[in-house]
């Protein structure tokens, strides 16, 4: 849910190694975001309506991740997903620290990008270059530089 | 009730935040108003002539603890978006232990899923404006307006009086030509559109103007007779 950087190029890597990718967002024009030859289908509509996740399939989903650019709109989806269509696993993006230790605390599954931010920051300022990209290399290779 | 009169947060000083959070003021209740627009805000309390207009965002903790809302007796999240009053109560509830959340719910299929979510009242004003229609109750020559959230536009129920409009048909009401009549209900039933105006009967309408506006000025309530 949401088509923004994150949700896009989520939606395309996932697409591309062949998973059944559905994207929802208010915006029409986010999807053009997605890029030619997107594989996965598109919704529009709020991820906060249940219809709308309905419509989007989410009777039926495995996973759910919410990344629209409101903390509590991810919130609010991420919960619908959980307790009204049972979707095993579900991941929410929460910018705001304090509230994503609350929700962490009810169990969902919650990143906070001004939390990791920071720590990267931190680890720079204190140990430079290389160990702040050490925990990246692991996970998000294309973001970091080759080598090492 | 514990010693002195309750204390109840209201967040969200729109339409329905501020007439709420009068309400309250004038029953002796001891009232924090809590509004993210700062402009809003210094609005609204110029209106109440208090200072228990506070600005911040409602969802924002550090925020809230400064509100005085861990001994809130009841935290009420009237804002138009559903999700901001869904966290607003969910954190009032878990991190402040307030006994009593209530939350405007604007998308009349959220009202169960707040209850499950833990909000302890969760109200839908087009559930209640739908309750009032089916079951015509309606007091006679009234007005009823409900804002659409994030638009400028309303929803306006008129119930007809004794008066101009009766027997004939609204498409011959040239005033009420520029309304998008919606339905007509009589006794509750929906009556065909074209059906001559009885006193009593309930006209429906969307308008592209805001509820305040809508009463002041709207010149197909002068037509039937209302204003």
């Amino acid at each position: 849910m949401g088509c923004g950087r994150v949700g896009s190029t989520l939606a395309r890597d996932l697409a591309g190694e062949g998973h059944a990718v559905t994207i929802v967002d208010i915006s029409r024009r986010a999807f053009e975001r997605l890029g030619e030859g997107f594989t996965g289908q598109v919704v529009l509509g709020s991820g906060t309506d249940q219809e709308v996740l309905e419509q989007a399939g989410a009777s039926d989903a495995d996973c759910f991740i919410s990344v629209t650019n409101g903390d509590n709109r991810n919130i609010m989806s991420a919960q619908i997903a959980r307790e009204i269509f049972s979707i095993p696993r579900v991941m929410t993006r929460i910018y705001d620290p304090i509230r994503a230790k609350v929700y962490r605390e009810i169990g969902l599954y919650t990143y906070c990008p001004t939390e990791i931010g920071a720590a990267i920051a931190r680890t720079f300022f204190a140990a430079g270059a290389e160990e702040a990209d050490r925990p990246l290399r692991a996970i998000a290779p294309a973001g970091v530089p080759a080598g090492a | 009730m514990p010693d002195g009169p309750a204390y109840i947060i209201v967040i969200g000083a729109g339409k329905v935040g501020f007439y709420l959070t009068r309400h309250l003021l004038q029953s002796g209740y001891e009232v924090a108003l809590i509004e993210k627009d700062p402009t809003r805000a210094s609005l609204v309390a110029a209106q109440l002539g208090t200072g228990s207009c506070l600005v911040g965002d409602g969802d924002e903790m550090a925020f809230l603890a400064t509100s005085g809302i861990e001994r809130a007796d009841v935290v009420a999240a009237v804002t138009g978006d559903d999700e901001d009053n869904l966290v607003a109560c969910q954190l009032a509830k878990r991190q402040f232990h307030v006994p009593k959340t209530v939350a405007r719910v604007n998308n009349p299929r959220n009202v169960q899923l707040f209850h499950q979510l833990g909000v302890d009242v969760a109200v839908s004003a087009t559930e209640l404006i739908l309750g009032v229609i089916e079951t015509g109750l309606a007091s006679h020559g009234d007005v009823l307006e409900i804002s659409i959230s994030g638009s400028e536009s309303s929803l306006v129920r008129v119930t007809v009086p004794v008066g101009p409009a009766t027997g004939r048909q609204m498409s011959e009401i040239a005033e009420l030509a520029h309304e998008r009549v919606l339905l007509l209900v009589r006794d509750g039933r929906e009556m065909p559109l074209d059906t001559p105006l009885e006193t009593g009967d309930q006209i429906v309408m969307f308008t592209a103007r805001p509820v305040s506006d809508f009463s002041l000025e709207a010149p197909s309530l002068a037509a039937i007779g209302v204003r």
